[in-house]
């Protein structure tokens, strides 16, 4: 999904920010973890999983009831307020780099079809399983990554391989 | 090859590709931006998903789950960019996300009376787990990819 991978977009982001932008994040983040109080960021990030995972419940609950083709037709729709709200409240002017908008919309063709085999996934499988396989798509990232970025794995991500190989072994049975 | 492993895996590389091309187009434009973009890549299917309008003929309920589905997504976009700009690392608020399909675990046992065996509930645990330590990038690693990528 798009929306998984995301988190990539945005840690790319995070590359591209100047040395002063890194220094301020890291200052901000001390002083959230030194305080008591849960960290403003935390939060956040736990609401990102919890309307994730919402999302992976209600496409269950849509490819058990309507045809997957439906499904992404309303979900097209559903994504414009948050997108609007989103750019609205950044202040984000929406660049028009050419490579840059041509990746992005790319992006949302090859999404949408992964959404219509996710649909046609759930519609034969337990959400509880085809949620945290197709969750796995990163695998694939980091190994494009490396044959076209020349973007190295490191030893957490080499361990994360194996277990998931291992995992879908085992769901495969 | 049972019917949903092979749905899944054709996900996984739609996904994967994104992925890829995500780290391109961030190179080069905004992730916000970049978000817009991929709206309107998701609109131009629209004429190929229409299929002579039998969207129109599900009921209001279902259609609601559908369009609830776009809203919850982008809503989780929405909140992991914040966590960003609130100075949340990213080596460690991306990874923490990629457990976003416990809470499905949770609700799909909770309304749905999904029953797993033993044997599942590893390869689901194994899954969860590797998908945090597959998004694991060090932020020198990034840095040194950006740099790459960027010639």
């Amino acid at each position: 999904m798009q929306a998984q991978s995301l988190p990539q977009s945005l840690l790319a982001k995070q590359r591209k920010q100047s040395g002063a932008a890194a220094h301020v994040h890291e200052a901000a983040s001390r002083r959230s973890t030194k305080s008591l109080r849960t960290p403003t960021w935390l939060v956040y990030a736990l609401l990102c999983i919890f309307w994730w995972g919402t999302w992976g419940f209600l496409s269950k609950l849509g490819s058990d009831r309507v045809q997957p083709h439906q499904l992404q037709f309303l979900f097209t729709f559903g994504l414009i307020p948050p997108v609007i709200i989103a750019c609205f409240q950044l202040g984000g002017k929406v660049e028009t780099d050419l490579r840059g908008s041509l990746y992005g919309i790319l992006n949302g063709v090859i999404s949408g079809l992964g959404m219509l085999a996710f649909y046609a996934a759930l519609a034969q499988g337990q959400a509880s399983i085809v949620g945290p396989v197709t969750a796995l798509f990163p695998l694939l990232t980091i190994l494009l990554a490396l044959m076209f970025l020349r973007e190295r794995i490191n030893r957490v991500q080499g361990a994360g391989m194996i277990l998931a190989l291992v995992a879908i072994l085992i769901l495969s049975l | 090859m049972k019917g949903w492993l092979f749905y899944a895996g054709l996900a996984v590389i739609c996904w994967g590709v994104v992925g890829l091309l995500q780290k391109l187009g961030t190179n080069r434009i905004s992730s916000q931006s970049l978000m817009v973009w991929l709206l309107v890549g998701f609109a131009l299917l629209l004429p190929w998903l229409w299929h002579g309008g039998d969207v129109l003929q599900i009921n209001k309920q279902d259609a609601a789950i559908g369009l609830l589905s776009g809203v919850t997504n982008g809503l989780g976009s929405w909140f992991l960019f914040l966590a960003l700009e609130r100075g949340a690392k990213a080596s460690i608020a991306v990874p923490l996300t990629a457990l976003y399909p416990l809470v499905t675990i949770v609700f799909a046992n909770l309304f749905l009376a999904e029953r797993l065996t033993a044997l599942q509930w590893v390869g689901i645990a194994l899954a969860i787990i590797a998908a945090a330590m597959l998004s694991y990038e060090t932020d020198s690693a990034s840095a040194f990819a950006s740099e790459r990528s960027c010639v």
